[in-house]
Parts: structure tokens; sequence; C-alpha cells
């Protein structure tokens, strides 16, 4: 079932009115990103005395590229960080049965600031770059130290399959979605995730994990980062794993230094010392061939979203074109693991 | 490339009719979008895959697997294709395309029986047979590479063309 933008704001309408018990008027309903996963919409809710609260939705779609979707990670993550030094958007609702929206959803206070364009490397000044990367690293190091094992987070590893290593289990999850027949298959790709499998390294210990943590995922504002967005792969794992995401040169303009002015070392350097963790050089490595696996596995939806399910979405299709480089430079961070 | 020549087309058609067309009011920019359709529609019936790259991957795997057939002598590999399957003629490329894939999950069985207990009998020659194996495959994805179209992430996640476009 497609979602109509008219029709999403009439159920929120209604939505928003049944939870306040009294009328509410949506006003100012934008659709925020043409999103291969979440749908993000910006509102305003007024209600009879006038006031006013801008407010945001995020909407997981049936046909989405990861459908079915949960929408407790986030809700989890939300109400697990609301108030520590980790900026997230503060949660005012939500429903994984879709109650009146028709589909998972929450609603968050709307927070300032702009997305930085992680594929381009971004117009900003080195200077200005190099001030956000600051403290992007020191917000990791904040959420890796979190004592998680009494906040809603720790639910999250009940989902975790009985006898799997929680920081194996998204792997697994991906690995899953790999495996589904496709007219090209990459024997790389396949050797690759059995490999990942079975050389998974243990963790220095476990955190919390965003799961997506990467330039282009936070919001900015006057060179300040205001709140940490995107966490429906958040969970319980490796630290490592974030930063070999976040290390992918893909998502920093190409280039290998994070957000294309901090070197390797200097990342290791302030991490270490503000988060406490002395990160491994294996697991490190692993990550990043987890994140290039993690790549593929992404590209391997669009692939079966296009020629399985016909979702005739022609990004899906453009998206599939990168396997190829994906792929190589997967087995090329194996070949720098081993 | 990954998808089939046929589907891709047929999901561009389909993307102009349900997801482009109903947002255009202006009599002439539909007239624009139709074109394009009957422009694919053309080329659905009358183009193709280029074959030279897909001979050049089926090449590629057809020497791998006389190298598998030479490092592996005596081994319980799993069974290769009895020799070179790219016949002089010249096949259609959904023939050529239908071979490489096959090749693909033949040389995948290989790769991961080098991985797995049926390889303990001969660890090194297993080991030669994983090195050779993935540099072949490598070598294969760079013939995609090669005709890979310059990345747009950018307009593909926002829908607003880049600067360096």
């Amino acid at each position: 079932m497609a979602i109509d933008d008219l029709t999403m704001r009439d159920r929120l309408t209604e939505y928003l009115s049944t939870e306040a018990g009294d009328a509410v008027q949506i006003e100012a309903f934008e659709r925020r990103s043409p999103g291969f996963s979440w749908i993000t919409y910006s509102f305003t809710a007024r209600d009879r005395s006038d006031r006013r609260r801008k407010l945001i939705l995020r909407v997981g779609p049936t046909n989405g590229l990861f459908a079915p979707y949960s929408v407790l990670p986030q809700v989890y993550a939300l109400q697990s960080l609301e108030n520590s030094r980790v900026p997230v958007p503060r949660l005012v609702s939500y429903s994984q049965e879709g109650a009146k929206i028709g589909f998972p959803f929450f609603i968050c206070e709307h927070v300032r600031g702009d997305v930085a364009a992680p594929w381009l490397g971004s117009g900003a000044t080195e200077e200005h770059r190099r001030r956000i990367v600051v403290q992007f690293l020191d917000i990791l190091a904040e959420l890796h130290t979190i004592d998680w094992e009494h906040l809603p987070l720790r639910e999250l590893l009940t989902k975790v399959p009985f006898g799997e290593r929680a920081e194996r289990a998204p792997l697994t999850a991906w690995r899953a979605l790999v495996s589904r027949p496709l007219n090209r298959y990459y024997p790389l790709l396949d050797w690759a995730g059995q490999w990942l499998h079975d050389n998974c390294p243990m963790p220095p210990r476990t955190t919390i994990v965003h799961g997506d943590y990467r330039v282009g995922n936070f919001l900015e504002e006057n060179g300040n980062i205001t709140t940490i967005l995107d966490w429906e792969l958040t969970h319980i794992g490796d630290p490592h794993e974030d930063l070999g995401w976040a290390l992918v040169p893909t998502f920093n303009g190409g280039s290998r230094k994070l957000y294309g002015v901090m070197e390797r070392n200097e990342v290791i350097d302030r991490y270490q010392k503000r988060s406490g963790i002395t990160l491994s050089p294996r697991n490190l490595a692993y990550y990043e061939a987890f994140a290039f696996y993690q790549m593929a596995a992404i590209q391997i939806c669009g692939i079966h979203a296009f020629e399985v399910s016909r979702f005739n979405d022609m990004r899906m299709a453009a998206m599939s074109t990168q396997m190829a480089s994906i792929v190589r430079a997967l087995d090329k961070a194996i070949e720098a693991v081993a | 490339m990954s998808q089939s020549f046929d589907l891709l087309i047929e999901g561009m058609i389909e993307a102009i009719r349900s997801r482009i067309l109903p947002q255009l009011s202006d009599d002439f920019v539909r007239g624009q979008a139709y074109g394009i359709i009957y422009a694919l529609s053309g080329l659905k019936l009358s183009a193709d895959w280029a074959i030279a790259p897909l001979r050049r991957q089926i090449e590629l795997q057809d020497k791998a697997f006389a190298d598998v057939a030479r490092l592996g002598a005596g081994l319980g590999h799993p069974k290769l294709p009895d020799g070179p399957r790219l016949r002089p003629d010249a096949p259609a490329s959904a023939d050529l395309e239908r071979l490489r894939n096959e090749g693909d999950r033949k040389l995948g069985e290989v790769l991961k029986w080098t991985s797995g207990p049926g390889a303990a009998a001969d660890p090194e020659a297993a080991k030669a047979i994983q090195a050779m194996l993935r540099r072949s495959m490598r070598d294969q994805l760079k013939v995609d590479i090669s005709i890979m179209a310059k990345p747009m992430f950018h307009e593909l996640a926002t829908g607003e063309e880049s600067e360096s476009a």
C-alpha cells in the first residue's frame, strides 16, 4: 500500500485529536525527503488555544526497502538517550501497530539544523568540518560509554535469535536478505558473508551501536551538531562497528579521512581518549569490511525491490549498478583483516 | 550489469507511467514523457547488453575453472564444466548473460568449498585455489566497473542536481 501525503495528513489529524481529546489542526505538513526507507514529514500541530508545536512524523511504509518495519529500535533509542549527552529529538508518540496512521510510526519534536551532504564532501570549509567532526566523535564516545543495561534499549537483546552472539546478529540479518535468489549472483559476496560470520571478533565491551553513524545522519546549525538522526539500525554490539561504518569513503566525499578532514590515526586517538575504550586494529579492520558487506546488502535490497517485488522505483535500479565496486572493495577489506 | 535488460527497460517505462506522468500537468512536458516511453519501447525490441563485456567475463570464468582443475587435481572439489563454454559463433547477449550467471554460481560453490571441511584434505592447495578465485572474481568485477556510469548518490537521495554534475 503506497503512502499518499494528503491521506497521511488527515490520518495524523485524527490521531493527534484523539490523543489530545480535543481538536488539533495540522499546519505546514510537508514530506521532508524522498527517502529510500522511512518517510519523514514535518508539520506544526496547533491546538484550540492556538499553541503551536513543530513536530516530525516518521512512517515505515509496507513497500519500503527494508519492510516490514519495526519502530521499536528508534523508540527505545530516543527514550534511552533523552537525558544523555547524545543529542536526540524528544519522543512525543509512537505506535508499532500503526494506530489510525496505518503504518508503524513515531512522532518526535522538531530540531533545528541542516543535514550535511556526505557524498559531495560538502561545500563547508575545512575549519567548519573539523569542528563538526570533533563533536561527531565525542558524541560517539558518549554513546558507547552509556550504561545501557537498565535502559529501554536493552529490550533489543530479546530480538537476538537464541544462540546468536549479539554483535553478530546484524550480519545474520543482512545475510538472510542477501541470500534471496536474484538474476545475478555475486559469489564473492556470498563467500564474504560466511567469512565475516566465521571471523567475527569478540568486542572489547558490548555497547549501544547506532548502526548508521555517518556524515549525513545528524543535523548541524552554526557549527554545532544539534541532533543525531536515523536510529532504525541501532542495536547492542561492538563499538568498532560505528567507527568502521563512519570511515567508509563513500560517506566522506570519497576521502579516507573522516568528513574529508581528519586522518584515521587522529580519529582513533580522539575516540580512545574520549571513550576510554582501547580500539583493536583487527576489530576495526573487520568492521570496515562489514561496512562494505552492509552497503552491498542494502544494494541487494534495492535490486530485490526492483527485480522481484517489481517496485518500479528507478532509484532502486540505479543503486544496483554500484554492486561491482562495492563487492570488490569488500574483498580488499577482507584481505586487509586476514 | 545486475539487471536483466528487458526488466530494466520495463521498469523505466512503468516508473514514467506511474510515478512521473501523474505529476505532470503541462501537455508539452507530458508529450516529452510519452516520447521517452516510445523510445524505450523501441530499445527493448532492438537493443541489448553489449556482448564484449559478457564474453570477457565468461573467458575469465573459463580460465578460473581450468586453474581449479589444475590446482585441485585429485581433490574432491565440486564438479566443474567440461572445457571452455564459449562457442565461436555469436550467441545472443541473453544466452551469454545466462552462461555468465551460471558460471558465477558454480564458481561460488568452489569458493565456498575452499573454506569448508571438504578442502581439509589439502589445505595448501585449497588456499591457492581460493586466492586464485578471488583474484579472478575481482577481475570480473573490474569488467562491470569499466561499464559503470558515474554514481549519482546525492541526486538519488535528495532529488537535487549536485554541484559536480
